[in-house]
C-alpha cells in the first residue's frame, strides 16, 4: 500500500472534482463578461499544460513544438467560422482572399463550408501529423533533446509557411472570422458564460480522458517508458508505436485547446506558432508540476493569471522574474509546485504513520509495508 | 523565372556565404554540445550579447570594429563562464535539464537587454571598404560576407588547433570520450567543461559581432539562430566536421531552393529534408564512435 497521501487515488480524484467544482461556481458569482472570457482563455491554456503534461510529464517526451496542434487546430477551427459567414452564392470567398488576388475558393478551404466536417479537420489534421511526425523520429529513435529540438524545428517551419501562404492564410495578419462559432444554431460567443462553459466542459473531458488513460495498462507502459525506455524496449514492448500514441494523444488536447482559443479569441495567426508561446507551455507544466496533470494546470493559472495582475507596466521585469523562477525550478525543484506538495505530504504521512507504529508498539515493523 | 549561369553561380556563391553563416553561428553550439552534451538554448542569446558587447564598445568607448570582434569574445566568454559555474555544473548529468534551464537563462538574459538597452534596434558600423562589392563580370558579392567567410575559416582553424594541438585540446578530448577516466588520470573535468562553456559562449559572441552587422541589432535576434543552428549540430552529428559539412550542405539547399522559390519557402523545405533526413541517419551526418543519440 502507499502511505503518501499524495499517491492516493481516491484522494486524487477527489481532489479533481473540488478544484473542477470551483471553476464551475465562478460564472455562477460573475457575470463580468470580458473577465469570464479572459477566465475562459485560463482553460485553454490549461488544456495546453495538461497536454504538455500528458507527453513529457508521464510520457517523458519533451515537446517544444505543442503550438504545431494548437495553431493548426486554431486554424481549422478559424477557417470554419470563416465559412460560416460566407454565402456560396453570393459571396463564396473571404475578404482576404480576393485582396490577395484570389478569384476562387482554394480547395483546401472547399471542406470547411460544412460546419461539423471543418471542426472535425481542425481535430483529425494535427493529430494525424503528430502521428506521422512522431512515427518518423520514433521509430529512428530519435529521442529526448533531439526530439525537443525537432519539434522546434517544424514549428518554426509551420509559422514560415503560414507566413509564406499570403493567399490562402492572410500571412502575418491571420484570419479574424467575423462572426461566433455557430454550431447548428447553438451560438458560442465569445463574451458570454456559454463559451465559458463549452471551454469548461471540454477542460473537464480532456482532464478526465488523460488521467484515466494514465491509470490504464497503456498509460503504466508510457510511465515506464519516461523511467526507462531502453529496458522497456527490451521487454519486448515495441516503444516507437506507445511514444507516438501517448505523443499524438498529447496533440489531440492541444487541438481541441487550439479550436477553444479561435472561437474565444475570433482571431488566429501565425502567432500561434510562436515559438515563444509553445516553450512557455512547457513552462507552466514545469513551474506547476509535470508530472501532475492537475498541477501543471494550476501551474498554467498561476502563471498567465500572475502576469495578467501585474499588468503591461510590469510586464518587462514580469518576464525576468519568470526566467529566474524557471531556473530556479529546474535547478531545486524538478517536480515542481506538485513535487513540493508530494514531498511534504509524503513527510506528514510518514511522521503520522511512526507516531502511529510508536503506539502499537515497535514489535511488528512487517507489517507496516502490507 | 529566367535561368542564367550567371545568376545560378552568384545564387551558389550566396549559398557558401549563407552557409558559413550557418557555420559560425554553430560553431559555438557544437563545441559545447559535442564536449559536454550540454543542450545550449541561450546560445542565440549568447550572439545576441555579442552584437550588444560590440555596439557598447564602438558606440560607447570608440574601439574600433576590427578590435570589437575580439573583445566581444572576452566579454561573451565571461559571462558564459558565470552561468556555467552558477548553474550549468550542477546539470551535467541532466541533458533535458540543461535544455530548460539554459532556456529560463535565455528569458533573464533577453529582457535583461531589453531594460538596459530598450527594444530599438541598434546598428554596428563597420569600416567603409568592407561595404562594398566585388563584382567579376556578371557576378557580384560583398565583401563583407567574404569577410565572414575568411572569419569561418579563421575560426574552424583555430578551434582545430585548440583541439587537436594544445593540452587543453588533450584533455578535453579525453573528458568527452570517457569523463570518470580522465578524472582518474588527474584532469580536473569541471575545469575543462567550464573553459569549453567559455570558448562556446565566446565563440558565439564572435557570430554576434558579426550578425550584427549583417542584420540590425535587437534583443529579440537570437531567437531566429538558435533553432538553425541546433540542426546544423543535430545534422552534423555533434561533431566539429559534421557541423561543417552541414552548414555546407543547408546553406548550399537553402540559397538554391530560394533561387528556384522564395527565402521562406527555402526555409521551410531545408527544415522539412533535414527531418527526413533523420529519420533515416538519426546519428547524423558525421557519428561520433557509432554512438546512437
Amino acid at each position: 500500500m502507499e502511505k503518501n497521501l499524495y499517491h492516493n487515488r481516491l484522494l486524487q480524484w477527489l481532489v479533481y472534482v473540488v478544484f473542477f467544482a470551483a471553476l464551475a461556481v465562478i460564472p455562477l458569482v460573475m457575470d463580468d463578461a470580458f473577465l469570464l472570457n479572459q477566465l475562459a482563455t485560463y482553460g485553454v491554456y490549461g488544456m495546453l499544460a495538461l497536454s504538455i503534461s500528458l507527453c513529457w510529464g508521464f510520457g517523458g517526451i519533451l515537446n517544444l513544438g505543442q503550438g504545431i496542434a494548437f495553431g493548426l487546430g486554431a486554424y481549422g477551427m478559424a477557417m470554419t467560422m470563416q465559412m460560416q459567414t460566407q454565402d456560396p452564392e453570393y459571396s463564396p470567398i473571404p475578404p482576404f482572399m480576393l485582396n490577395n488576388g484570389l478569384d476562387a475558393l482554394p480547395a483546401i478551404w472547399e471542406p470547411f463550408w460544412n460546419t461539423g466536417f471543418g471542426i472535425a479537420l481542425a481535430l483529425i489534421v494535427p493529430t494525424v501529423f503528430y502521428l506521422i511526425f512522431g512515427g518518423l523520429m520514433f521509430q529512428a529513435r530519435v529521442a529526448g533533446p533531439f526530439f525537443a529540438i525537432m519539434t522546434l524545428a517544424i514549428l518554426s517551419a509551420l509559422a514560415t509557411l503560414f507566413v509564406d501562404l499570403q493567399p490562402y492564410t492572410n500571412g502575418v495578419n491571420g484570419i479574424s472570422p467575423p462572426a461566433a462559432l455557430d454550431i447548428g444554431g447553438f451560438v458560442i460567443d465569445p463574451y458570454m458564460s456559454t463559451s465559458y462553459w463549452v471551454v469548461f466542459a471540454l477542460l473537464v473531458l480532456s482532464t478526465v480522458a488523460a488521467k484515466l488513460l494514465t491509470q490504464s495498462r497503456f498509460g503504466l507502459i508510457v510511465q515506464a517508458l519516461h523511467n526507462d525506455s531502453e529496458r522497456v524496449r527490451f521487454l519486448g514492448y515495441n516503444v516507437a508505436i506507445y511514444e507516438t500514441l501517448v505523443y499524438a494523444a498529447s496533440g489531440l488536447i492541444a487541438a481541441i485547446a487550439g479550436c477553444c482559443f479561435a472561437f474565444l479569441t475570433q482571431y488566429v495567426s501565425p502567432a500561434q506558432f510562436d515559438v515563444g508561446f509553445s516553450i512557455s507551455m512547457v513552462i507552466w507544466a514545469a513551474i506547476g508540476g509535470r508530472n501532475s496533470l492537475l498541477w501543471a494546470i494550476i501551474g498554467a493559472f498561476l502563471v498567465q493569471g500572475a502576469q495578467s495582475y501585474v499588468g503591461d507596466e510590469f510586464l518587462n521585469s514580469w518576464i525576468l522574474i519568470l526566467g529566474f523562477s524557471f531556473i530556479l525550478i529546474v535547478r531545486f525543484l524538478p517536480g515542481g509546485l506538485g513535487g513540493l506538495a508530494e514531498t511534504l505530504l509524503g513527510m506528514v504521512s510518514r511522521k503520522r504513520e511512526t507516531q502511529e507504529s510508536l503506539t502499537v508498539g515497535a514489535g511488528e515493523p512487517e507489517t507496516r509495508g502490507a | 523565372m529566367d535561368f542564367t549561369l550567371a545568376s545560378f553561380v552568384n545564387a551558389l556563391i550566396l549559398g557558401l556565404s549563407i552557409g558559413s553563416i550557418f557555420l559560425v553561428a554553430a560553431l559555438g553550439l557544437t563545441i559545447i554540445y559535442g564536449t559536454a552534451g550540454v543542450i545550449n538554448m541561450a546560445h542565440g542569446e549568447f550572439i545576441m550579447l555579442g552584437a550588444y558587447a560590440s555596439y557598447t564598445l564602438q558606440n560607447y568607448l570608440g574601439v574600433p570594429f576590427f578590435l570589437c570582434i575580439p573583445l566581444s569574445f572576452v566579454v561573451v566568454a565571461l559571462i558564459g563562464l558565470v552561468i556555467e559555474r552558477l548553474l550549468i555544473r550542477y546539470l551535467y548529468d541532466r541533458p533535458l535539464d540543461t535544455l530548460l534551464a539554459t532556456w529560463g537563462v535565455s528569458l533573464v538574459l533577453m529582457q535583461g537587454v531589453r531594460l538596459i538597452f530598450g527594444s530599438d534596434p541598434k546598428y554596428i558600423q563597420m569600416p567603409s571598404f568592407l561595404s562594398t562589392n566585388i563584382a567579376a563580370g556578371p557576378i557580384s558579392v560583398s565583401i563583407f560576407r567574404v569577410f565572414i567567410f575568411l572569419v569561418g575559416i579563421g575560426l574552424v582553424a583555430a578551434v582545430w588547433w585548440l583541439f587537436y594541438k594544445t593540452e587543453f585540446g588533450i584533455k578535453l578530448r579525453a573528458v568527452t570520450q570517457n569523463k570518470e577516466m580522465a578524472a582518474s588520470f588527474g584532469i580536473n573535468s569541471g575545469q575543462v567543461y567550464a573553459l569549453t562553456f567559455a570558448l562556446g559562449a565566446g565563440l558565439a559572441g564572435i557570430a554576434g559581432s558579426l550578425f550584427g552587422v549583417l542584420n540590425i541589432v535587437l534583443p529579440t535576434m537570437g531567437m531566429g539562430y538558435v533553432v538553425e543552428a541546433f540542426l546544423i549540430v543535430v545534422t552534423g552529428g555533434g561533431a566539429l566536421l559534421g557541423s561543417i559539412l552541414a552548414s555546407g550542405v543547408t546553406g548550399e539547399a537553402q540559397s538554391i531552393f530560394a533561387y528556384i522559390f522564395n527565402d521562406t519557402f527555402a526555409q521551410f523545405l531545408v527544415f522539412v529534408l533535414i527531418v527526413i533526413f533523420l529519420r533515416f541517419r538519426p546519428q547524423g551526418l558525421i557519428a561520433t564512435g557509432g554512438a546512437r543519440r
